[in-house]
């Protein structure tokens, strides 16, 4: 198999402080509106008014969880696919790139990720994605977003390698199903995640201030 | 009302409206030949095909503002491979450059009758190859609104009825700039005009009950979806109702209605005003209704995921 980078995202003990996108934003300089990495919290559930005293609420079915995700750099990237001047390509260790010179800022790609990761980049006319903070790894350095986390929840490695250390799980909600694009990520999923797909939550937030 | 995709509205249709009325024109270029001869055929449709040429390069010009970086347009081209968007721009430029010789060798007559039929066949089976490259597009596994065979049913229908509304007006102000010039030869003309929008009635009038079994069922087929993508778009439609009741009536009216009244002062000589107002009429409800249908198909979609 060839070489695939991938993050590991460990659902399970993130906190939703969001240390990540900061730090992805700050590294690699994003205007406002651009986030590489985004966190999202899912969750559902309600209150139940007591029936004699009306002001005290008892939890029915109350979860959240927060999911950290960034471009996947999926084995079978659509970004890739449908991208009408190549500019979008996958490296030899698997990280999908844009090659700025050759994008005409179609925003094709932007249709067509279920990540919602290209983003288009008003002030040059291009479309921008999560690089996988390539000048760090040619140094052998972390990812700005693995080094932030203050849960050590998101590794990075190879996939085969994660994989085989931490499991198969490559979605839960609200992630797209992993069939669509088959990302290279492993998450260790929260006790509350629910499938891909067929989940009984909603997205609580995921907008956030810049 | 967004209208961030105001570009690609106007190109997707006036793309869609040249190579419908390329298509009606050939057609009725050839049975008007084998009626009344090349000449009187001729001068039946060369002007019109002198309008279409402008109504596409204008199309390709919106599709460039769409562009954040339209200097690297030519690049678009690269990744015929995977890329439904790379057969899209080359298919449209290829349809641009055949039809343009075509237009161009019919207006000076240059080459045999023969000669000129073969490139615009080969033309219009281009321009056939940019709407069905134009649908695909759009059926992008993510789009739930979108992936599905309604999205060319959609586009060929846009297609063809904009190119016969289109042409029949064209045909329209051809006959009235002919008389003016030349009365004597309007009855050949005349005929001719009277045969082809009957034509045009009919034809608009059976596309009109296609859009009206396919708009249904582009609501109906996001309404059935399980992804929170299709339920989205079906939300989107709900807000929309409004705009898309308007363009159902528009459609109704310019296409039916009038395809009607078109067919029937059609079948007589002496209602060539009132048939030419008409026409003119249900080219502008059509093409209005078409870019709000477009619109909304713009307006409507929903990406699976994030």
């Amino acid at each position: 198999m060839r070489k695939q980078l991938g993050f590991h995202i460990n659902s399970s003990i993130c906190t939703g402080c969001k240390a990540c996108q900061i730090a992805c934003n700050d590294k690699n300089d994003l205007s406002v509106g651009l986030k590489w990495r985004k966190v999202v919290q899912y969750g559902s559930g309600s209150w139940l008014s007591h029936p004699v005293q009306p002001a005290v609420y008892t939890p029915n079915n109350v979860y959240a969880y927060t999911v950290s995700f960034a471009c996947m750099h999926c084995e079978n990237p659509i970004c890739v696919e449908v991208c009408p001047t190549t500019a979008m390509y996958k490296r030899d260790d698997g990280v999908v790139l844009i090659d700025a010179n050759k994008c005409i800022g179609c925003r094709y790609c932007e249709w067509a990720c279920p990540y919602g990761e290209p983003q288009f980049n008003e002030t040059v006319g291009k479309m921008t994605k999560c690089n996988f903070c390539e000048d760090l790894l040619a140094k052998g350095e972390n990812p700005a977003c693995v080094d932030a986390c203050v849960m050590r929840a998101i590794e990075f490695g190879d996939l085969a390698e994660l994989r085989s250390k931490l499991g198969t799980v490559t979605a839960v909600e609200p992630l797209p199903v992993a069939n669509l694009t088959k990302p290279s990520v492993v998450v260790t999923p929260h006790k509350h995640s629910q499938v891909s797909g067929r989940g009984t939550g909603r997205i609580l937030g995921l907008v956030q201030e810049a | 009302m967004n209208i961030r995709e105001w570009a690609l509205i106007a190109f997707t249709i006036l793309a869609q409206m040249s190579v419908g009325s390329f298509i009606v024109l050939g057609i009725v270029h050839f049975f008007a030949a084998r009626k009344a001869g090349s000449e009187e055929s001729d001068r039946l449709s060369d002007r019109a095909l002198l309008a279409i040429g402008p109504t596409l390069l204008l199309g390709l010009a919106a599709s460039l503002l769409h562009l954040g970086n339209p200097f690297n347009a030519y690049l678009a081209v690269s990744n015929l491979g995977s890329s439904w968007l790379s057969w899209e721009v080359l298919s449209g430029v290829l349809f641009a450059a055949v039809g343009g010789v075509f237009a161009l060798m019919q207006w000076r007559k240059f080459a045999s009758f023969a000669i000129r039929n073969i490139i615009a066949v080969v033309a219009a089976a281009v321009g056939l190859v940019l709407v069905y490259s134009m649908s695909n597009v759009y059926m992008l596994r993510t789009q739930p609104a979108w992936n599905t065979v309604l999205t060319p049913i959609s586009f060929y229908t846009t297609t063809l009825l904009l190119g016969v509304l289109a042409m029949g007006a064209a045909f329209v102000a051809n006959y009235a700039y002919v008389q003016l010039k030349n009365p004597g030869c309007a009855d050949v003309q005349c005929v001719l005009l009277r045969d082809a929008l009957r034509w045009f009635a009919i034809t608009s009038i059976v596309l009109l009950g296609v859009e009206l079994v396919v708009v249904p069922l582009q609501i109906a087929n996001v309404a059935a979806g399980t992804t929170y993508a299709a339920q989205a778009s079906a939300e989107l439609y709900g807000q929309n109702g409004l705009l898309l009741g308007v363009r159902l009536a528009l459609v109704f009216l310019g296409a039916g209605i009038l395809g009607v009244f078109i067919y029937q002062n059609a079948l007589s000589a002496g209602h060539e005003k009132v048939m030419g107002a008409l026409a003119y009429a249900a080219f502008a409800l059509v093409l209005v209704s078409e870019v709000l249908g477009r619109f909304l198909f713009y307006a409507t979609h929903a990406r699976i995921g994030l």
